[in-house]
């Protein structure tokens, strides 16, 4: 077929995805491009953005040790709440695997939290649960223990929002769950006859015919993790306060840029993110040679 | 800067009103009418009023329509950022005295003076209020209400504890008698804990006769001065007088609606005048105010300045007609009276006149305050220069570690002062 003929026969598919790609270039590339521009200037949003070079990127490395707090803050959180909230979403779904009755309904209700997860409702709500005198320390109380100041104090505060995340297990749980019933029962039952314990058919059967689901779920968690703002913005008033304890890299990047007039600086800090977010998935996608094997692979 | 349900409401409020705008638009679009957008940060009283102004100038003036937005006053700096940043800010914006100056460094903001005589009236405004809104001779803000700093405390647990004080000549000596004996009176905490307020210390910086900014733009607060003013609060702390550090620690910064006189925790709180309407409102027992306390050698600290000013930004479409809504918003007499005091007191004497026989009784009691301060409050400072905000920010960032006990207090003093340093290197 020559070229032109095809480019005839693919035309209409490319007239239908015009609006999509208008958008894409529009409000995805051209953005993105223009902040890797912008990571290059000293732009105010009120005068015209003068290039700098390299300076940016020279202060935040060298200077810049609320830099150097919210990338703390940020990998403390990615690194307690993605396994945290895996290993929870594991075992909500092998608990409703097991067919209870009304599974449905149960599925949705665990998978609410998620829906509402990024909302700033739940950061409010998580704000008065977790209050010097909030629901979570008169519970306490009732037991006569003084529960601490979860929220003004920095050695609690990043963990409530660990606890916000793992709530939010809706979606690999669902995950997980497809995951579970994709693996075939005869597994199992062969494992039966051999008398095999419950902890030993899940590290020997369980774990590794899931490996793929987990590696997807935590790939997919950990971009997301790292990219979490509203919680801490919320929780924090948009300071990452106390003492920066919930400085997470998003909240110090939104102030930077909105705050103080520094949006040049702001989009070198954007792309310092998404070059530790694409080390650290190329570093997964690594590891996954040794431990994520695929039914139709050979060996 | 905390979301909390008054937030929450009047950023609802909000919603709902800008989707009220649509059809308005619309319509005038069509009429071909010259459009006017009136953008402010509220709360659910000051967005009513300011909606009815609206009403008010739309009626008197055919062919002009003002729209108006609100925010929230965290949002609301955000969402003007965006705006500038997008080259569609509002006509006519809201600033604060502390922030405008950077605005106006930067070019967002233009000045008034060729309209002067012609579509803005400013004959019967204060020269105060005037001068406050210059910069290098221009003129680029209209103050809507002027404001100082104001101790608010409550009444009845002052009577029950048989507190004797000058409320226009007080120390801090006398705050930590006094705080010590509501405590001991009546079981509620004394004071707000003011480590972390950075009003507060900026006064008490005067009081001990510097400046907080000088003529340079350096940060004037020695770290001696910032760990005197730390012992102080920190002394009362320990003798018990006021609420843990760690809950103070939470409320850096907090929407009225959690001040520890609000809930009931404290007996004193600290604020801006115009806020005494405010808190009056959420609580029932009767608001005293005072000034905020001094050093032995009384050595004037607050200003008075004004609340907020309207400003014609940069992106304004039709500079004429936003020019004559603003003139008419600090002048006009019906729109005046439904603004009230709302947002500080008027600075144009004839408003002022008319507002007097109307007052509520914490309109008169923040009247009869401003009264009392005439004569005991120093000069409108020079403009702070860029990175103010920021050094704000990081103060109370920072003197928070006091509150929880994280680091002597010369420790956090010397780190305060040396980044504030570091912030003013930066900013251009």
């Amino acid at each position: 077929m020559s070229f032109q003929s095809r480019l005839r026969r693919s035309m209409p598919g490319y007239v239908f995805l015009t609006p999509w790609l208008i958008g894409f270039f529009l409000l995805s590339i051209f953005p993105i491009l223009a902040s890797l521009y912008l990571s290059f200037t000293d732009y105010d949003t009120v005068r015209a953005p003068e290039w700098i070079g390299l300076e940016n990127y020279q202060y935040m490395f060298e200077f810049d040790y609320r830099f150097w707090q919210s990338l703390k803050v940020t990998f403390l959180f990615v690194f307690l709440s993605v396994p945290a909230k895996l290993i929870f979403a594991l075992i909500v779904a092998m608990v409703l695997d097991k067919g209870i009755r009304a599974v449905g309904w149960y599925r949705a209700l665990f998978y609410l939290p998620s829906i509402l997860g990024g909302s700033i409702a739940v950061a409010i709500l998580w704000r008065q649960l977790f209050n010097a005198d909030g629901v979570i320390n008169s519970a306490l109380r009732v037991f006569g223990i003084q529960g601490p100041y979860w929220l003004s104090d920095p050695s609690y505060s990043l963990y409530t929002l660990v606890v916000l995340a793992v709530w939010q297990f809706g979606s690999p749980m669902l995950i997980f769950l497809a995951g579970l019933r994709a693996i075939p029962q005869d597994l199992y039952e062969a494992a039966e006859i051999d008398a095999a314990t419950p902890a030993r058919k899940f590290f020997a059967i369980t774990v590794p015919m899931l490996a793929p689901v987990i590696f997807f779920n935590l790939v997919l968690q950990m971009i997301e993790a790292f990219k979490s703002f509203s919680g801490a913005f919320i929780i924090s008033g948009g300071t990452g306060a106390p003492l920066d304890s919930l400085l997470f890299f998003t909240v110090y990047l939104f102030s930077e840029a909105f705050s103080y007039f520094r949006m040049g600086y702001a989009s070198a800090l954007g792309w310092v993110l998404l070059i530790i977010i694409a080390v650290f998935t190329a570093i997964a996608f690594w590891t996954s040679k040794y431990w994520v094997h695929y039914e139709n692979e050979r060996g | 800067m905390s979301l909390n349900r008054r937030r929450f409401l009047s950023a609802a409020a909000a919603a709902a009103g800008s989707t009220a705008l649509f059809p308005a638009l619309g319509q005038s679009a069509f009429a071909q009418d010259r459009n006017i957008r009136h953008f402010w940060w509220g709360n659910p009283e000051r967005d009513k009023r300011t909606f009815e102004v609206i009403r008010i100038f739309n009626e008197k003036n055919p062919g002009i329509v003002v729209t108006g937005e609100t925010l929230g006053s965290a949002d609301y700096f955000t969402r003007l950022t965006t705006q500038i940043a997008g080259r569609n800010m509002a006509d006519a914006i809201q600033m604060g005295y502390g922030v405008m100056f950077e605005y106006i460094d930067r070019g967002a903001i233009l000045p008034l003076d060729d309209y002067i005589g012609g579509a803005l009236d400013i004959s019967k405004m204060d020269e105060s209020a005037i001068s406050a809104g210059r910069v290098d001779g221009k003129l680029y803000a209209l103050s809507i209400g002027a404001n100082s700093h104001v101790s608010i405390y409550n009444t009845r647990l002052f009577q029950e504890a048989g507190i004797e004080f000058d409320p226009f000549g007080w120390t801090y000596d006398d705050l930590k008698r006094i705080a010590a004996e509501v405590k001991a009176a009546t079981g509620v905490f004394g004071s707000d804990d003011g480590t972390a307020d950075y009003q507060l210390f900026s006064d008490y910086v005067h009081q001990r006769g510097e400046r907080l900014f000088t003529d340079e733009g350096n940060f004037g607060a020695s770290p001696e001065i910032i760990a005197d003013y730390f012992a102080i609060w920190t002394d009362m702390r320990t003798e018990g007088s006021l609420p843990p550090g760690q809950v103070s620690a939470g409320l850096v910064n907090a929407e009225i609606s959690n001040w520890g006189i609000v809930t009931g925790q404290t007996a004193m709180s600290y604020a801006w005048s115009n806020q005494l309407v405010g808190v009056q409102n959420l609580i029932q027992d009767k608001l005293g105010a005072a000034m905020f306390p001094n050093t032995p050698e009384m050595i004037p600290g607050s200003i008075i300045q004004p609340s907020q000013f309207i400003c014609l930004s940069r992106d304004t479409v039709d500079a004429e007609a936003a020019v004559g809504y603003m003139s008419a918003f600090v002048n006009d007499p019906d729109m005046t009276a439904v603004l009230g005091l709302e947002r500080g007191i008027p600075a144009n004497s004839d408003v002022r006149a008319a507002l007097q026989p109307k007052l509520t009784e914490i309109e008169a009691t923040s009247v009869a305050f401003f009264d009392g301060i005439q004569g005991k409050t120093m000069d409108l400072l020079p403009p702070p220069p860029n990175g103010a905000q920021e050094i704000e920010a990081m103060f109370e960032r920072v003197a928070v570690a006091v509150l929880l006990d994280q680091g002597s207090v010369q420790d956090v003093a010397s780190q305060i002062a040396r980044e504030a340093e570091g912030i003013r290197r930066r900013s251009r």
